[in-house]
């Protein structure tokens, strides 16, 4: 029997034609940018000699257990880890529930679902941390242990997504008990948010670099919408039949950013919600195969051009969740390989270039769904006066508009305040530490909401047909091609081995 | 929500089979043909230029 639980992400995308609640809660994606633009603006107290987040916990790569964990900052020295795990606790328990009665959630079960949640993720993410399965190979000896499996920390987002598909495959009865605090699309949005801080401390260390990663961003636009979308679209109608209602939800999730450009572009040409929201089920089973196949690939064939594994995951894994979630595992991996090869480059240019492309894409996603609005509505439906531009900002991902603001902050105070830069990264590193909760917590979510089972359901396999031939025999080639044309070549800093 | 039935979708959307209309076809390539068109400028002023 398959879950009740729908694909994240479409709990806020409302249909035009569709009657809205009569009191809706503030959305995802609002909610996202308010609570990562709290933690960003906290962090900032280290500037002001108040140290707001210092209290907060951090795992460092352990082989005694009690010695995981600590607080981040030394003013806070003094305090065990585990109250110190506590406080982050009680903190972030605190954030989500004013959100959640934002979202107009069950605040009760919410609650319930989030300490499961929390502690289940961060559990994941200290075994992550053992020694054995998280020590470079530079790092054993001061350890003392004679092997590893060279995972780095991030090795936690991997199991906190096996124990994710656990619960979602063979405990349903769990999943649906933590459905409320299972938001992936929430956790990964809230990190990016903070992630663009993050981004900013590095556009700054390398103007150069960064240049050119936005400016694959914009190919990345091109890319997704004007030269997957088209071949998705055509093989879904052409080859397989497919009517207009589903081909259009089914290349959108398959070539843009899965469930919410299904979900948008669905709407944009009156299909039935049913049918984006089927589209997504499959959208969020095949990210999660992606994300546990592509980083991998990377590390084994891209170790050696880090940006080209970054583009590649930002363009050729679907979702928000996922693709940054691949990117920051493709980091962990390519650098370590990159290490034990005699390469030492500075580590996080494969996440910032995977992420980048993904709100990039992300963007475009309201105009897309404009422009097939109008086509649906002038050209085929011939339904006139009936689409309008403020439809583009209806459906633009707020979220971005928080990862460009804590982007910019950063870069406007670098440019300013040169001096100050010591300072900023001081707080951009404490922010961090909640970045990588909010990414082990959408791992595990990610794994909680997806239920394979529902490749065996009746009838699916034409539909999954259709994603498996195009994404495994187009997507994740072109996007290589044109990741690999814009990058090859071109290398993070290098720094002292 | 019920668990929709995606056998009984597909079938009938099989049932009721969308020629691709000519509309459709001028979408397809106009978006696949000027992506290219971009691509290829992409690159080359990434080379150049960035």
């Amino acid at each position: 029997m398959a879950t009740a639980i729908e694909p994240p992400g479409t709990e806020h995308i409302v249909p035009i034609a569709a009657t809205p609640p009569p009191h809706p809660g503030m959305s995802e994606d609002w909610l996202a940018v308010w609570m990562g633009l709290f933690v960003f603006i906290l962090s900032f107290g280290v500037m002001f000699h108040a140290d707001l987040l210092g209290w907060a916990v951090t795992t460092s790569v352990w082989t005694v257990p009690a010695k995981a964990l600590a607080p981040a900052s030394a003013v806070y020295a003094k305090l065990s880890p585990l109250v110190s795990l506590l406080a982050t606790y009680v903190f972030l328990l605190a954030l989500v529930l004013i959100g959640a009665k934002a979202l107009r959630a069950n605040i009760a079960r919410f609650a319930q679902g989030f300490t499961v949640v929390f502690a289940v993720s961060y559990a994941c993410w200290w075994l992550g941390s053992w020694a054995y399965i998280a020590a470079t190979p530079d790092k054993r000896h001061a350890l003392g242990i004679g092997w590893s499996l060279n995972l780095t920390t991030e090795s936690g987002f991997i199991i906190a997504l096996l124990a994710g598909l656990v619960v979602g495959n063979f405990l349903p009865g769990v999943s649906r008990a933590l459905k409320e605090a299972l938001r992936p699309e929430l956790y990964i949005k809230t990190a990016i948010v903070i992630l663009g801080g993050y981004l900013g401390i590095t556009a700054l260390s390398q103007q150069q670099l960064a240049s050119k990663m936005f400016f694959q961003g914009l190919c990345a636009i091109v890319c997704a919408y004007l030269i997957f979308w088209p071949v998705v679209y055509y093989v879904a109608r052409r080859w397989f039949g497919f009517s207009r209602e589903w081909a259009v939800p089914l290349a959108s999730g398959i070539s843009i950013c899965g469930v919410s450009a299904a979900i948008a572009t669905g709407s944009a040409i009156k299909a039935r919600p049913i049918v984006p929201i089927m589209v997504s089920s499959l959208v969020v089973i095949f990210a999660v195969v992606e994300l546990l196949i592509l980083p991998f690939a990377a590390q084994h064939y891209l170790y050696s051009q880090p940006l080209v594994a970054g583009a590649w995951m930002g363009l050729a894994v679907k979702t928000d969740g996922a693709a940054v979630a691949s990117g920051a595992i493709a980091d962990s991996l390519i650098h370590v390989k990159a290490m034990a090869a005699g390469l030492y480059y500075q580590a996080g240019w494969t996440l910032g270039v995977a992420t980048t492309v993904k709100v990039f894409i992300d963007i475009f996603i309201g105009v897309w769904a404009f422009i097939l609005a109008w086509v649906w509505s002038a050209k085929i439906e011939h339904r006139e006066g009936e689409v309008h531009a403020g439809q583009i900002w209806q459906r633009f991902p707020k979220f971005i508009l928080g990862y460009v603001a804590t982007f910019l902050i950063v870069i406007a105070i670098g440019v300013m305040l040169p001096h100050m830069m010591p300072q900023v990264k001081a707080a951009m590193g404490q922010a961090n530490i909640f970045r990588a909760i909010f990414f082990v917590m959408t791992f595990f979510a990610i794994g909680a909401v997806t239920n394979f089972r529902k490749l065996w359901q009746e009838g699916i396999a034409k539909l999954a047909a259709v994603y498996v031939l195009c994404l495994f025999g187009y997507i994740i080639w072109v996007g290589l091609l044109i990741s690999w044309l814009f990058f090859h070549g071109i290398l993070p800093p290098a720094v002292k081995g | 929500m019920p668990e929709p039935n995606i056998k009984d979708e597909l079938q009938k959307m099989e049932g009721e089979y969308e020629p691709l209309l000519p509309v459709e076809y001028k979408l397809i390539w106009y978006t696949l043909g000027s992506g290219i068109v971009l691509l290829v400028a992409l690159v080359l002023l990434s080379r150049l230029f960035v």
